[in-house]
């Protein structure tokens, strides 16, 4: 009986629930899909079903990170420990002994600068330590535009190039910076020393090859630092051991057949040995092994090439086959920032992806005006050029063959002349770096004793710089020439100089006896 | 340069098919990986990037549809296939990131693998999921459980499904090959 009334009640609920699901908006359907799709296939419908419960499992499962927690979760009274036990380290580090000395006699000139200064001990002297190759900091031209630019523009454009800051007068700037060098295209960025750091990781990435001359400059090495690319060494100025390099390259990637850009990074006058690059070999190079050559003309824009051009012009080379030109504004043009050319879409990319470009305000309107005017002066007047290579060859034939005790390794047409001391002495005396560092910086003090400032090298920085196995760098004096000063000045200045290093090594060595 | 890692990538002796992981990724890559918003993988998690699925599917059909002389079941196993083709490419097959904002540190991983930056059943990745299953199901139901097109259908979309698993994140298989070491 009981049975019966249960078998009842059961009926009654399933036929309830089937008339429910009726009523359900789509149920029909489902009841002809499941009907249909049986279709007499046991296997068929098995793996359909399986697919579905597994569907709803993956729905149903709670989500996840992948990824390791990569720190350590500390208690309360744990993390106050540790505040208490923390002592900040100094924001500046302690100078040391010899920046101690360095700053005790650092020159400190008053009033404008320019080839003859003016120094707060009273005493004027002959001003070799600034780029002013062509005196165009005292140009009434050039700083008439300037004035007139900062009444109408204001100081600062306030803005990153991409959002207000870029002004007529930085589009005339580059393309009078192109149309000069011969390129598509030309960008300006507001500080030299970040050009070169933001040009190479916008275009190099992982796995990029980049290979790189052994004493490029610091910003250079920054860049390479930055690009997280895979960075390779050559002897410097040694072609040779490029392509040995770039052979080296090639059959590697031809064995693992993955092939990457391959960049190659030289300077057009080094900064820290002053000779040249042999830029046709390069280019012959580039066509034989596909790779890209970035050229760092900091020192040699406005300097090399019969009206400044650069090392393109000097060597003959079409300006087209280098992929990109740096260079700077802020030596001998007497403006600031820096620039980079290239062809136009070497130009744009940067436009949007160079971090230097992006990130940093805009070149203030009077210094993009500056750089016009300043071009507008080495293409009207390559008598400038010319009278700067005198001022070059007077002053380096009174210190490179004539000394007993430095050589010059900068290139003959470099107005800035850096002497090292000759490898002879250096190991007849065993000097280390910091002793050549130290006769140097006496050499610097005595020369500007008797009224030639001159100046080093710096060299610190490289110490943390990324750089090849077996590279050395050697501490040298950097003298600037400057077209301003007569020839009767710069031979009287070289005689200076000449002296005070002959005097300083030789109290030296008797110091040593 | 800094990219190799303790628990790298190691070599094995060669053979015809080799299954290795992605090895984590560096402190530095990290670093370089959220430098900014990962612009490859987080619009997937729009109501537009869910829609644009069926909206796809959609003029898939109508495009099979309409080319003459084409059955239910061969437009339905087209549209079936050209959805799995094209999403395997896109989610498994492409790897890194089209933009130039990381210094190539996204290179290694497939779109998939970047989705909510490699979390697992999140609900884009459920969404993702569920689209080409459903898409099966009622492909092979207008296909009248035909078994050829069953088939087709069936491995077409085992290849999209298994990619998306959880036990398949990182997994890379090289045929005839080394392993490819990291520089």
């Amino acid at each position: 009986m009981d049975f019966d009334m249960l078998q009842a009640r059961l009926g009654e609920i399933a036929r309830a629930t089937s008339s429910n699901f009726q009523k359900l908006p789509g149920s029909a359907m489902i009841v002809r899909y499941i009907q249909s799709s049986y279709q007499n296939d046991p296997v068929r419908s098995a793996i359909e079903l399986v697919l579905v419960l597994f569907f709803i499992r993956y729905l149903m499962s709670p989500s996840y990170s992948t990824h390791k927690q990569n720190f350590v979760k500390l208690q309360e009274g744990e993390i106050e420990e540790l505040i208490d036990e923390w002592t900040p380290e100094p924001i500046v580090a302690d100078r040391t002994a010899v920046e101690e000395i360095e700053n005790e006699r650092l020159p400190v000139i008053v009033g404008p600068t320019g080839p003859k200064v003016k120094l707060s001990n009273g005493r004027t002297a002959f001003n070799l330590a600034s780029y002013n190759f062509y005196n165009f900091n005292s140009n009434e031209q050039i700083k008439e535009k300037a004035i007139q630019t900062l009444r109408t523009y204001g100081v600062g454009p306030c803005g990153p190039p991409q959002f207000y800051g870029t002004q007529d007068v930085h589009e005339k700037a580059e393309s009078d910076i192109a149309s000069y060098l011969g390129t598509e295209g030309c960008i300006l960025y507001a500080q030299t020393f970040s050009t070169a750091t933001s040009v190479i990781p916008t275009f190099c990435k992982r796995r990029d090859v980049i290979i790189a001359d052994a004493a490029v400059n610091y910003s250079i090495r920054k860049g390479l630092e930055i690009s997280r690319s895979n960075v390779r060494w050559f002897k410097h100025g040694d072609f040779n051991d490029l392509e040995r390099v770039l052979k080296a390259v090639a059959n590697e990637q031809a064995k693992s057949g993955k092939l990457t850009r391959r960049f190659v990074v030289t300077e057009g006058f080094f900064e820290i040995t002053g000779d040249v690059t042999d830029l046709p070999r390069l280019v012959e190079l580039k066509e034989k092994y596909k790779i890209r050559i970035i050229l760092d003309e900091t020192w040699s824009f406005g300097v090399l090439g019969r009206t400044g051009r650069g090392l393109t012009e000097a060597q003959n080379v079409d300006p087209q086959q280098v992929d990109m030109i740096i260079g700077s504004l802020a030596g001998p043009l007497c403006a600031g920032g820096g620039f980079c050319a290239g062809s136009k879409d070497v130009i744009e990319h940067q436009r949007i992806t160079s971090s230097a470009y992006t990130f940093s305000a805009a070149l203030p309107a009077m210094l993009a005006m500056t750089t016009s005017e300043s071009l507008k002066l080495l293409q009207s007047n390559p008598d400038i050029l010319v009278q700067c290579r005198e001022s070059i060859r007077a002053l380096r034939a009174q210190l490179d063959p004539r000394s007993d005790w430095v050589v010059c390794t900068s290139s003959v047409d470099n107005p800035i002349l850096l002497l090292v001391i000759k490898p002879e002495v250096v190991n007849a005396r065993r000097l280390t770096a910091d002793d050549q560092e130290k006769i140097l910086m006496e050499c610097v003090e005595e020369s500007l004793a008797n009224g030639v400032m001159i100046t080093r090298l710096k060299t610190r920085p490289y110490a943390n710089a990324i750089a090849a196995n077996d590279w050395t760098l050697q501490p040298a004096l950097k003298i600037c020439v400057t077209s301003a000063l007569s020839k009767k000045d710069i031979e009287k200045a070289g005689i200076t100089i000449r002296h005070a290093i002959t005097k300083i090594m030789t109290k030296r060595s008797n110091k040593a006896i | 340069m800094n990219d190799r890692s303790a628990g790298g990538r190691r070599r094995r002796s060669s053979s015809i098919l080799q299954v290795y992981h992605e090895p984590p990724e560096t402190l530095e890559q990290m670093s370089d990986q959220a430098v900014v918003p990962n612009m490859n993988a987080n619009w997937t998690n729009q109501k537009g990037a869910w829609t644009i699925h069926i909206v796809i599917i959609a003029a898939l059909k109508i495009l099979y549809d309409v080319i003459p002389g084409s059955s239910q079941e061969a437009s339905w196993t087209l549209t079936n296939m050209t959805y799995m083709v094209g999403s395997y490419i896109m989610f498994h097959y492409v790897r890194g990131i089209p933009f130039d904002f990381n210094g190539g540190a996204f290179d290694n991983l497939n779109m998939w693998e970047q989705i909510d930056n490699g979390a697992q059943y999140t609900p884009t990745k459920k969404f993702l999921l569920s689209v080409p299953i459903v898409l099966f199901l009622i492909s092979t139901h207008y296909t009248h459980y035909d078994s050829t097109y069953f088939v087709i259908n069936f491995l077409a979309t085992l290849a999209v499904v298994i990619p998306k698993l959880p036990f398949s994140h990182r997994m890379r298989f090289s045929f005839f090959s080394d392993i490819p070491e990291e520089e």
